[in-house]
């Protein structure tokens, strides 16, 4: 079981990555998102803002998110530190995504753009 | 007479059967789609097995390739593995050779392909064969990958960038469900609006458009400018589709039989039957020399008038 600060650091190196990648911003300019990060064995809520291609990141739950990412904390600090990918926790339901098809698309080729091989 | 069946996840709409001669060879070709319902491909794969001569996989991939890179899409594989009998293809050889083959056609005999001209490529990983030809022969490409799967507005412009970004991405995008990244079922029979107004610059500013029928279809705007489409797998119904857009010409890579040009997984079932290989000891050039015999070539339809 990770801890709620683990998963905080996961997000911040998710984070970082991510504004660190030029290429990233520029594809997610018109990509205008927030992205609830929720664990389902400790309690622990991140909202992820996506704002002209750039992400913020704030402790505790947003209303009204366009993305809720559910998991177990170990999942979540796996795949925001890029120790795993969200393909396998999602085809076995351990991840789930509530938000549009075409969004959790969206989000997967995200990290894998940043994880990826 | 030799059967060959293309079992597909797309629209049953599209179901169509004709009696065709190959080498002196009778041949009845028919299509089964499934309305994307896996379990049901599944089970009529099963059916089929060791009944018929050769099956085509359609409306889905089995393989993607970029440059040597080989990547398995899950599903495909499952349904592939399906079959224990009867040999069964997804159309990957064939678009590898014949559709480098037909752009090759395009620029030396008929000069609507050449150096510059601007090509949007809707899907590039499944058509890789065309998309390398295409930036080969020095047209100006756009490989629309990441703008009409993912939705993200970033045309890849590089065949190194192409690469890149597919080897990061295609390992684990080859394991999700398959409708999840093409429209499979009823998705075949509309147009996803959003992204019809948000992307329809891509489409308006290339004059030629190829890759995947399906995808062509759900993306293209309205007030098309007399462009050039690229593809197969075309019904009736599309071409009348592509015309009332104002697409100029279509050109189909697998010719026309009863008014409609079959896709390449049914094409490489015919060629795979009569080759009597196995799928895997098959080279390009034993689809090459086949074609060269059969005298495959594109066709090539106006539509103005």
């Amino acid at each position: 079981m990770a801890t709620h600060e683990e998963i905080t650091d996961s997000l911040k190196v998710f984070t970082d990555n991510y504004n660190k990648n030029e290429r990233l911003k520029i594809m997610n300019r018109d990509w205008d998102r927030v992205v609830v990060v929720k664990a389902t064995d400790v309690e622990s809520r991140h909202t992820m803002t996506l704002k002209d291609g750039v992400v913020s990141l704030k402790e505790g739950a947003s209303d009204n998110p366009d993305l809720t990412v559910i998991s177990d904390s170990e999942t979540l600090a796996d795949i925001f530190y890029g120790d795993i990918t969200p393909t396998e926790p999602y085809n076995n339901g351990t991840l789930r995504v509530m938000g549009s098809e075409d969004d959790l698309i969206r989000l997967d080729f995200i990290s894998l753009l940043i994880w990826g091989e | 007479m030799r059967r060959v069946v293309s079992v597909s996840l797309g629209s049953s709409k599209r179901d169509h059967k004709v009696y065709a001669e190959f080498l002196g060879e009778e041949f009845e070709i028919s299509r089964m789609g499934t309305d994307g319902n896996f379990d049901r491909a599944l089970e009529l794969l099963q059916n089929l097995d060791g009944k018929v001569d050769a099956i085509g996989l359609g409306g889905i991939d089995v393989y993607l390739f970029v440059k040597q890179k080989r990547y398995a899409v899950k599903d495909g594989l499952k349904l592939m593995e399906a079959v224990k009998v009867t040999p069964v293809v997804d159309g990957s050889g064939l678009k590898n050779t014949l559709e480098r083959e037909v752009v090759r056609v395009l620029a030396d005999e008929t000069g609507h392909l050449k150096k510059g001209t601007k090509v949007l490529m809707v899907s590039s990983v499944d058509r890789f064969g065309m998309a390398e030809a295409l930036s080969e022969m020095g047209c100006d490409v756009t490989f629309g990958d990441l703008i009409f799967t993912a939705g993200v507005p970033y045309p890849i412009k590089t065949m190194e960038e192409l690469e890149e970004i597919a080897g990061r991405i295609l390992p684990e995008i080859s394991q999700m469900p398959f409708h999840m990244i093409y429209p499979t079922g009823k998705k075949q029979e509309t147009q996803d609006e959003d992204k019809v107004k948000k992307f329809a610059r891509y489409y308006h500013d290339a004059e030629v458009i190829g890759g995947d029928f399906h995808l062509i279809r759900r993306f293209m705007p309205a007030e098309m400018n007399r462009q050039i489409i690229l593809t197969n797998t075309t019904t009736p119904d599309d071409i009348e589709f592509l015309r009332k857009k104002g697409v100029a010409l279509l050109v189909t890579t697998t010719p026309e039989y009863d008014g409609r040009s079959f896709g390449t997984n049914v094409m490489e079932a015919v060629l795979v039957s009569i080759i009597g290989k196995p799928w895997e000891d098959i080279t390009s050039d034993d689809y090459l020399n086949l074609l060269e015999k059969l005298k495959f070539r594109p066709r090539i339809l106006d539509l103005k008038t």
